[in-house]
């Protein structure tokens, strides 16, 4: 059986993960909602792109399907940095880093400018599929 | 309200087990795509297992129902392939780069603007999706117990099983 604790203070990643799937039975048993995420970022750009152009807004096809407004997801997304947020302050295991360790080793201490390149290109790439995914 | 009230305590909860599960690194999620750390699919599989054995007996207690999605698959599978290399590129996923950046790694902020702008790409490409991708293998609303013909506690046990066999490997390989 694996040790219930990593050694930078961390718990088991099969205690978290058990523990995150009763926290999504019990969010489909009370609430009726399954855990999701990438919506969320529709619905925050289609409030962006309300707040400039309404009126192209209300005639775009996936926004009417995909309703720009605060929801269930929403505040689950919000709630996840909140949340990540205590675990990390309450463990010391904050760390305010641009560069990932791995990212250093490979690509040096001073790519910060090929990181923010790769990092927005990566992030509205993965996006696009996962909508395209429907996931 | 109420809702939004219930997606903030679940979300609090899921972020807080998703730090403390130390999943919301850049090194844990590439360590996974390099096939030198697990710790991603341990979380993940784990949190599917137990998921799935208490949605199904809420489900046979009729106190929920299953949220299916079409099984369609030109967008599954493009759209999947697209995002591994998003996701490669990026070390980070969607719901995950807001708790990546809650733990004070900054480079995630990138990625959330990338992904907001993805977002609004994907938007204003969906009519045009929706008439190419979107209409290539689409087999509806499946389940592999609908498809298999049998019980679907049958289908729990063998993906539970073989999870549990997966998790052995990985620790016999020290992953």
């Amino acid at each position: 059986m694996a040790d219930l604790s990593t050694n930078d203070g961390g718990w088991s990643p099969y205690l978290a993960g058990g523990l995150s799937g009763i926290v999504s039975i019990l969010s489909v048993w009370i609430a009726g909602h399954f855990l999701g995420a990438s919506t969320t970022f529709v619905r925050t750009v289609g409030l962006l792109e309300d707040f400039i152009s309404p009126e192209r807004v209300a005639q775009m096809e996936y926004f009417i399907k995909t309703t720009p407004k605060i929801d269930w997801q929403w505040m689950f997304v919000v709630g996840i940095f909140i949340g990540a947020l205590i675990a990390a302050l309450s463990s010391k295991s904050f760390k305010w880093q641009g560069l990932p360790d791995l990212w250093q080793k490979r690509f040096g201490s001073k790519s910060q400018g090929k990181r923010a390149v790769f990092a927005f290109t990566g992030g509205a790439i993965a996006m696009y599929g996962a909508r395209l995914a429907d996931g | 309200m109420k809702m939004l009230i219930y997606g903030l305590i679940t979300g609090i909860a899921f972020g807080f087990l998703l730090q403390k599960g130390r999943v919301l690194r850049y090194d844990k999620q590439l360590g996974a795509l390099l096939f030198k750390d697990m710790t991603i699919i341990k979380f993940m599989l784990s949190s599917v297992l137990v998921g799935m054995v208490g949605i199904y007996l809420l489900v046979d207690l009729e106190l929920a129902k299953l949220s299916i999605k079409t099984t369609l698959l030109g967008g599954n599978i493009i759209g999947g392939l697209i995002f591994g290399i998003g996701w490669g590129l990026l070390g980070y996923c969607p719901g995950t780069s807001a708790g990546a950046l809650a733990e004070g790694r900054w480079d995630a902020l990138w990625g959330i603007i990338g992904m907001l702008v993805g977002a609004a790409v994907y938007a204003e490409a969906f009519p045009l999706m929706k008439q190419t991708v979107l209409t290539w293998g689409d087999f509806g609303k499946i389940t592999l117990p609908g498809i298999l013909g049998i019980n679907h506690w049958v289908v729990i046990a063998i993906v539970v099983i073989a999870g549990l066999l997966l998790f052995s490997f990985f620790e016999k390989k020290n992953l």
